[in-house]
């Protein structure tokens, strides 16, 4: 963490009071922190498992989403993830790894719901594009605002119902194309599309 | 050089968790390798995040907390998450070993082998198949059904799109004409998951995409 010593002067002001919160978790296990924690993120997650099916086990992935948040904290660095993204990729794989266990036995399972999902590098030192992420989760939530109900719906749908762009399609009964189409137009305008093409 | 990335959509379906384990598999392999698909995909991680809060909120009881405090208070000193995250071996090590070239090939039509490994991935439909083309070697042409994602595990390939290098993502269906060489010198290994549903039946050179089309 020396780098953290280092240049923490620039970007300081960006960390938000939740980002704060869960640093405290995790440097000094917090749990005043850890509490507050739980009242903004709880709500949320549990909405979350009710949304994609797992409305009778909402409270245990609520319950299961926490702990890892504990047992994870000390690897969190504010300066390569908002605690809200972060927070998200581990609701995001406990959800996936409850569904897998109710489906089959750990014996079945050769690969790790984390070796799949979880995102390499958390290791890893890049404070350069730190910068990068926290003004990405900033621009999204100011330019969502702005994109048009349909793309929305379809957007939350993905996210939050966990359906496919073919699963949307037909429950929205349109074509598979237009979901697309809607995603890629609100992708382009909250820039996530940076550069589809060969780099 | 990573030069052929998955698209936003699929990183978008990646991230929001909806891919199969074997599509999953193949992007995480990707990301494993390419930092700039990392930072599209933590985007998207972003924007996940800012969906859910944007969705209703439902109360969570006092009590819920107490039962996680008393979980995290029954933890035993080892922390198992993080020793697991900084002594991780790759997916692919747990999935097949150390050693690509020792697995246990079938050889197929001349400089072609492959290994069904669909059975690794319990109540999925789709196919996953490890295939290896010979150094130098050329695979016959042959048509195609479905949808495939391959990711290039060793080695490259080229045909008529362009060369494929390790870790490359490419996504292939019936519209694409394909007659693979292996360039370099080394065996090309590729990982394809075949998303359609397959008919195996009479003959067995489905398997051979993406050498084979």
């Amino acid at each position: 963490m020396t780098t953290l010593e280092q240049k923490p002067a620039r970007a300081e002001g960006r960390k938000d009071p939740w980002s704060q919160m869960l640093e405290k978790v995790g440097k000094h296990q917090d749990r005043q922190a850890y509490h507050a924690l739980f009242e903004h993120f709880g709500p949320q997650i549990k909405y979350y498992a009710m949304a994609n099916g797992l409305a009778s086990h909402a409270e245990e992935l609520v319950q299961e989403v926490f702990v890892s948040i504990w047992r994870r904290s000390c690897l969190y660095d504010w300066r390569k993830a908002a605690a809200s993204t972060w927070i998200f990729t581990i609701a995001r794989n406990q959800r996936i790894d409850m569904l897998r266990k109710m489906k089959r036995t750990s014996a079945e399972m050769q690969v790790e719901t984390e070796d799949l999902w979880q995102i390499p590098g958390e290791n890893e030192d890049e404070p350069v594009t730190s910068l990068h992420r926290l003004m990405s989760e900033r621009r999204i939530r100011e330019s969502l605002s702005h994109l048009p109900e349909e793309q929305i719906t379809v957007i939350a749908k993905v996210y939050m119902e966990n359906k496919s762009h073919q699963m949307v399609a037909d429950e929205l009964d349109i074509p598979l194309g237009t979901v697309k189409s809607r995603v890629r137009l609100a992708l382009n305008k909250l820039k996530v599309i940076l550069q589809d093409q060969n780099v | 050089m990573t030069r052929h990335h998955p698209d936003s959509l699929t990183l978008m379906e990646y991230s929001a968790g909806n891919l199969t384990e074997p599509h999953a598999l193949c992007i995480r392999l990707h990301l494993d390798q390419c930092s700039h698909c990392r930072s599209r995909v933590d985007t998207l991680d972003s924007l996940g995040a800012v969906m859910m809060e944007h969705q209703p909120k439902v109360d969570v009881s006092e009590s819920m907390f107490d039962s996680i405090l008393s979980r995290i208070d029954s933890d035993t000193g080892e922390n198992e998450v993080v020793t697991r995250v900084i002594n991780g071996m790759s997916p692919l090590q747990k999935l097949l070993g150390e050693d690509l070239d020792t697995l246990p090939w079938k050889r197929q039509l001349g400089d072609v082998s492959v290994l069904d490994i669909s059975e690794r991935f319990p109540g999925q439909s789709e196919q996953v198949v490890l295939q290896k083309l010979a150094a130098g070697g050329k695979a016959p042409a042959h048509t195609h059904r479905g949808e495939e994602t391959t990711i290039v595990l060793q080695g490259a390939f080229a045909d008529q799109k362009g060369v494929f290098n390790q870790w490359d993502c490419v996504v292939l269906n019936d519209s694409d004409e394909h007659k693979a060489v292996a360039v370099g010198c080394e065996d090309c290994i590729t990982l394809s998951v075949l998303s359609a549903p397959v008919k195996l039946t009479g003959t067995f050179t489905r398997m051979l995409n993406p050498f084979i089309r």
